[in-house]
Parts: structure tokens; C-alpha cells; sequence
């Protein structure tokens, strides 16, 4: 046996474990997750090797969802609706929103998902359950580079010039996925007890769509209502990505700094919530 | 705590809600629920009910120790086996393990379907606990021992069920605990798979890990283990040398319902209140030799006329094989209805089981291919015969008739063998 495996060995094997009732209501097990770390990676592999698999297209699915989204989007909003756009062409506009948001979309419905898809694990083996929804919040984020790459098709298309700001859309895209987490975390105890969430959440998509600015540009939403409206953190993600985009001033750093907020409180509560009810998966799930 | 102990277990205990996430599946009927609670003023609010699957089991397994689990079905087996691979939380008490865990609860949880089996390998190395290099290290070992090498680019979902749990199960078997606990896994598979488990459990048990074992095949649970744990409704009855919590556990499932069978009817129309094995040996000795005729009589009390039940007497060996099966209609005894009380007795051929052991159940359908009313456990016993084991011979054993003829070179100075006719003898 060579040292890597001796090495892995020691690191997975654990060498005394004590069972007991009742954990701390605080006791989050980060260094449990950690020590899975490799599950999650593998998890996260599977997801994403499953997706496409037997679909002839392939992953040209990640591609095709947010293009014709924005076909759609261009035709009814920027040619009949005649929606401003702040001065940019509607369908690089519109592109830039759609693809932080589907990625939001598709880690927020996995992750609310993701227990009971992945129910005969969470009845069979251990694992820390928070790997769960981390993995499915990581696995759409290939879908997100392929499609990323059409945007920076559109950009010189239209004869945008990609500049360091681009960077930026690390950091956003990671905000987003953090959203999707937290509420993942809220979301899937629940619909391991009441499997009405699979319905609720498309449905609340939907409604989220349009509480953000992807067909309409962030100018159009009454000043008065603004901070109200910045509550939904995609509105700082999405207008961020906007920002790192195209040419203007300066990110909106209020709504950017009121939707973290927002996903820190969340992801917080959610991992409480969520360790809470780790405990009673297995028995009702 | 001692550098010896493996597990040691103390006062552990599991609590359940019973029907717990079956109740209230959906919103709408815990809504529905909590309004029915309010319009009588909380009046009659429902007390949850619970139960326990498992309570204030102590034990303390040493290592290197094989230690089978055995019970009737929701004695608190696979509850014991969950709380140690901390799948469920425990309500009471707590245990401590020492050593890397490894738990085999089921065969192929978290296959995915549409991966490869080389896919799959790495997939359910990580679930079991290995890392990926691990994985790397033993992928030819594990491959060779699931005996795949050609399909192993294929996706699982094309696999035979009989590929599937080898492959699931040589990922296991290459984990290397120090404690693995095992749960009915080694009732899957084609016998000379099994063998080759048991074998790799053997290999284990040299290597000084420890095993606790669930099975409700009492041959496995005989030939691996030295001491049998004991769960009665929870409890632990009996912890000791395997013969003779085996002995404890045949009186106690005698005329039980058969761990196949499931009815969520209290009320059922059929009970076979006795039954009995008569062969040379005597009435129910537990043994009896190869080639014996055996007479089962079978007591019935019934709550309501069974129209044209087809009784079925079958005798599976203790790895889950179907030997034969003497049913009252293909055997041409037409019983119109039964009703009441009454006796059954079966007359059998001369059964030329080899050597094992096994067990002797009885159903009932009514008209034959109704529902099943009643599956139960007559009785276990062994076949014995000093030469005709399992291994070699199969489930039976009828002597055919030889002939041997070689055929002669010419001119050979040899004596060739003379012409041979072996007659059965038997």
C-alpha cells in the first residue's frame, strides 16, 4: 500500500466515535463536512455526469434553456413591450440576467430537493446531510460556465470589450449560489416531512423571476420602493453582473450590501434549522 | 475505556413516532389535521404514539469478535445496526466505537443507474467512506473480485441484478474496517458468489476485524459467528454462544409469521396454530437423514369460510434457496372450502436434500392465486449425511446410474481398465 493511501486512510478513518442523543443546538459539525469533503466532490461529479446523460443534445441543454429564454424575452419585452434597457442592445441586456438566475433557479430547486432525491442514501449510509445540498447548489455551476461562454460570444458580437470587471462575476456568482443554498437548507427538512415543496418552489421561481430585474432595467423600479425591493439579494447579484458587463459607473453597492445581509442571515438560520432537523431524516423521510 | 473493545454499547435505546412522516404527507392534510384539533377546542388532541424499536441494549463486542444479530421481524435488528452507523440518532443511552466503521446496510444504496460501473465504483467508494486514491489503489482488485472487467464501461442500469450487488459488494469488501456491520447483504447473490463472501468474510475475520452480522439466514449467521445477540421486541434477550441462542430463537419462531410474509391486517382469516415434522428420527428432532419421508402436520383455526385454498408447504434451505414447494392443488387434493378448526397432514416422497440447513414454511392463498392470508414458519432442521454437503452436491442429491467405457488403443501393451459399470448403491 503506497503512503497516499495510507495517508487517505488515516484522514477518512475515524478512531473513536461517540454516540449519544442529543447534540447542541449551536454544534454545526464543520469539521465533519470537511472531513467528507471528498463524498461532496464525488456527489457533486455524479450530478453532473447524470444530467446529460442519454439526452442527445448533451449539454448543449445549457445553452439552449437560457438563449431561448432571452429569444423570448427579446421578442415579447424589447420588440413589443418595447422595454428600456439603459441604453443596451435588449438581447445582451436580458442575457446577463437570465444566466446568474437560471443558475440560481436550477441550485435552488435541487437544493430543496436534493434530500429526498437522494432518499436511499440518507436511509442507508452516514454522512454529514449538509453535503447534500452543497453538492447540489456546485453542480450547476458547469451549466453556468458553458452558458458563460456564450455570453462572451454575444459580447463581441455586439462589440462589447470584456475588461477586469468581468472578474467580478466570481464573487456574484458565488453570492447567488449561497442564496440557493440557505434556502436549500430552509427548504429541504421540509420536504423531507412535506413533499409539497417540490410544487411550491418552480412556483415561487416564477414569482422571483419577476421581483428581479431581468426583463426590466433596475432604473424602472420606484425609488421609494427601492430598498424594499433590494431585500431580494439577486437584485445586487444581477445588477452586479450588469455592472461587470457592460460600461457604466459604479456597482449598486446598496442593494448589493442589503442582499448579503440578507443571504448571511439566511445561510445562518438555515444551517441551525437545518442541523436541527438532521437529526430525524432518516426516521421519516 | 478498554484498548479491546470494538463497541460497547450501554442503555441504548430508539424512540419512534409511530406512522412518524406517513400522517401528514402533504400540508394539506396536516392543515386538515390541525383544524379537526381546533373545531374541539384542542379538546381531544391526538397523543403522538410512540414506540420503541430498540430499548436499554448493553453490550460490549471485543476485537476481532464476529458477533451475529439475530430476531424476528421488528425485533430492533436493523434499528441496532442504524444507531451504530450513526444513521439514526439514538433516543437513550449511547455506545462508543472504536476503530474506522464500516456499514453495508444494503447492497448498492447510492448506485446511480445511468453510471458506468467504473463510475459507479468511485461513487460508492466515497459513499462507503473511501477517499478517491483508495479507490484508485483497489479498482483492479475490486474489479477482479466482482468479475466485470468487460462491462465495467457500462452503465449499471444494463447490468444483470446479479452483477450489480458483485460489484456493489466487492466496493464493500474493499474497504477495509475495522468493524463492519452487515445486514442481510450476503442473502443476495448467486451461491457461489455467497461463498465467496463468506470466504472474504472469513479472510476479515483473520485479519482481526470485528463483524456484527444481521441476518435471517441462520446458516451464515452458524458458519461466521461465535456468539449470536438475541432481540425480542426490542430487547435483548439472549447474548451468548451461537448454538444455543440459535436453539432459543427456532422455539421462539416456531409457527411466527415467515420474514417474507407482510400483512398490515390485525385480523387475519387463517392461523396454523401447531405443526409438526415426523421423520425416522422422531417428531420434531430438528434433524433428520437424506432420503428421509417426511409426515408435516399442520393444526388450522380459521374466522371465516377460505373458498378453494391452495395450501402450500415449501421448504427453503438457509441461504434464501427454494428448494421445493408441495402444493395441496398441483398435488391434485382438492379442498373445497376450509372453516373452523382442523388438521392437515402431508405425506412427502423420500427428500433427497443434501446436507444444510433449512426451513420448512406454509401459506395459504384462497382460489389458489388470491391473496396470501397466512405465511408461517413450520420449523427449522438440518439434513444430515456424513457425504452429500451443499457445497458440492447442490440442493439434491439422487444417485444416477455409470457406465465407463475406455476406449482401447490397439496393440497396447498396458493392461487397460476393464470395462466398469458402477450401479448406485445408494
Amino acid at each position: 500500500m503506497n503512503a497516499a493511501v495510507q495517508k487517505a486512510l488515516a484522514t477518512g478513518a475515524e478512531r473513536h466515535v461517540v454516540i449519544r442523543p442529543t447534540k447542541g443546538l449551536f454544534d454545526l459539525e464543520m469539521g465533519n463536512v470537511w472531513r467528507y469533503r471528498e463524498l461532496l466532490h464525488t456527489l457533486m461529479m455524479r450530478d453532473i455526469q447524470v444530467l446529460y446523460k442519454q439526452a442527445a443534445l448533451g449539454a448543449a441543454w445549457a445553452i439552449i434553456q437560457p438563449v431561448f429564454a432571452v429569444v423570448v424575452f427579446t421578442v415579447v419585452f424589447g420588440n413589443f413591450a418595447k422595454m428600456p434597457s439603459d441604453g443596451i442592445p435588449y438581447p445582451i441586456f436580458a442575457f446577463a440576467a437570465v444566466l446568474p438566475w437560471t443558475y440560481f433557479a436550477e441550485a435552488t430547486r435541487r437544493a430543496s430537493t436534493g434530500l429526498v432525491d437522494d432518499a436511499d442514501l440518507v436511509r442507508k449510509v452516514y454522512f454529514p446531510r449538509l453535503i447534500i445540498p452543497l453538492a447540489k447548489v456546485s453542480a450547476p455551476l458547469l451549466d453556468f460556465a458553458i452558458a458563460f461562454c456564450v455570453l462572451l460570444i454575444m459580447m463581441a458580437f455586439y462589440g462589447i470589450m470584456p475588461s477586469v470587471k468581468l472578474l467580478a462575476i466570481i464573487p456574484l456568482i458565488m453570492v447567488a449560489g449561497t442564496l440557493a443554498l440557505a434556502i436549500g437548507l430552509w427548504l429541504g427538512p421540509i420536504n423531507v416531512r412535506f413533499r409539497d415543496v417540490k410544487h411550491t418552489v418552480p412556483f415561487m421561481l416564477q414569482i422571483g423571476m419577476y421581483a428581479s430585474p431581468i426583463v426590466y432595467p433596475l432604473s424602472q423600479v420606484p425609488a421609494e420602493w427601492k430598498a424594499l425591493y433590494s431585500l431580494n439579494p439577486m437584485v445586487g447579484v444581477i445588477e452586479g453582473f450588469r455592472w461587470a458587463v457592460f460600461e457604466r459607473g459604479s456597482p449598486d453597492f446598496v442593494a448589493l450590501g442589503i442582499g448579503l445581509l440578507v443571504v448571511l442571515a439566511l445561510l445562518l438560520g438555515g444551517l441551525v434549522w437545518f442541523k436541527n432537523q438532521e437529526r430525524s431524516f432518516a426516521d421519516v423521510i | 475505556m478498554d484498548k479491546d473493545i470494538a463497541i460497547s454499547v450501554r442503555g441504548l435505546g430508539k424512540r419512534y413516532v409511530r406512522n412518524a412522516g406517513r400522517k401528514h404527507n402533504s400540508l394539506r392534510d396536516m392543515l386538515g389535521d390541525k383544524l379537526a384539533t381546533l373545531a374541539t377546542l384542542g379538546l381531544k388532541r391526538k397523543q403522538k404514539e410512540y414506540f420503541w424499536a430498540l430499548t436499554d441494549a448493553s453490550f460490549e463486542i471485543r476485537k476481532g469478535e464476529n458477533v451475529g444479530i439475530i430476531g424476528l421481524n421488528g425485533a430492533g435488528k436493523s434499528t441496532l445496526l442504524k444507531v451504530l452507523s450513526r444513521i439514526v440518532t439514538p433516543t437513550a443511552g449511547e455506545a462508543h466505537i472504536n476503530g474506522r466503521l464500516g456499514a453495508l446496510l444494503e447492497v448498492g444504496t447510492g448506485f446511480h443507474q445511468e453510471l458506468t460501473g467504473r463510475e459507479n465504483t468511485f461513487l460508492y467508494g466515497a459513499i462507503l467512506g473511501m477517499s478517491r486514491t483508495e479507490v484508485e489503489a483497489k479498482f483492479d482488485a475490486i474489479v477482479d473480485f466482482a468479475e466485470i472487467r468487460e462491462f465495467i464501461d457500462t452503465p449499471v442500469k444494463r447490468y444483470s441484478s446479479g452483477m450489480y450487488v458483485r460489484l456493489a459488494f466487492a466496493v464493500a469488501a474493499h474497504l477495509d474496517p475495522d468493524i463492519l456491520l452487515l445486514d442481510e447483504v450476503l442473502a443476495v447473490g448467486d451461491a457461489a458468489f455467497q461463498r465467496k463472501c463468506m470466504t472474504f468474510a472469513r479472510s476479515l475475520e483473520k485479519k482481526g476485524s470485528t463483524i456484527l452480522f444481521v441476518s435471517h439466514n441462520m446458516y451464515s449467521i452458524k458458519t461466521m459467528c461465535q456468539r449470536v445477540i438475541y432481540l425480542k421486541k426490542g430487547k435483548v434477550v439472549f447474548d451468548g454462544p451461537t448454538a444455543e441462542g440459535l436453539k432459543l430463537y427456532e422455539d421462539d419462531s416456531r409457527m411466527k409469521d415467515a420474514h417474507w410474509f407482510w400483512s398490515d391486517d390485525d385480523e387475519r382469516p387463517i392461523r396454523f396454530t401447531s405443526g409438526t415434522i415426523e421423520s425416522s428420527a422422531g417428531v420434531d428432532s430438528g434433524v433428520i437423514a437424506h432420503g428421509d419421508r417426511l409426515t408435516i402436520r399442520l393444526r388450522y383455526s380459521t374466522t371465516r369460510r377460505i373458498m378453494a385454498p391452495d395450501v402450500r408447504v415449501s421448504i427453503d434451505r438457509q441461504d434464501d434457496t427454494h428448494c421445493l414447494t408441495f402444493s395441496s392443488k398441483q398435488d391434485g387434493t382438492d379442498i373445497p372450502w376450509i372453516e373452523g378448526e382442523g388438521e392437515l397432514v402431508i405425506q412427502t416422497p423420500p427428500l433427497k436434500l443434501t446436507s444444510d440447513f433449512y426451513v420448512a414454511n406454509v401459506a395459504v392463498r384462497e382460489k389458489g392465486v388470491g391473496k396470501l392470508l397466512a405465511a408461517q414458519i413450520i420449523a427449522h432442521f438440518h439434513v444430515s449425511d456424513p457425504d452429500l454437503g451443499s457445497l458440492s452436491y447442490g440442493v439434491f442429491n439422487e444417485p444416477g446410474a455409470w457406465r465407463h467405457t475406455p476406449v482401447m488403443p490397439a496393440n497396447d501393451a498396458d493392461a487397460p481398465p476393464p470395462m466398469l459399470a458402477i450401479a448406485a448403491t445408494r
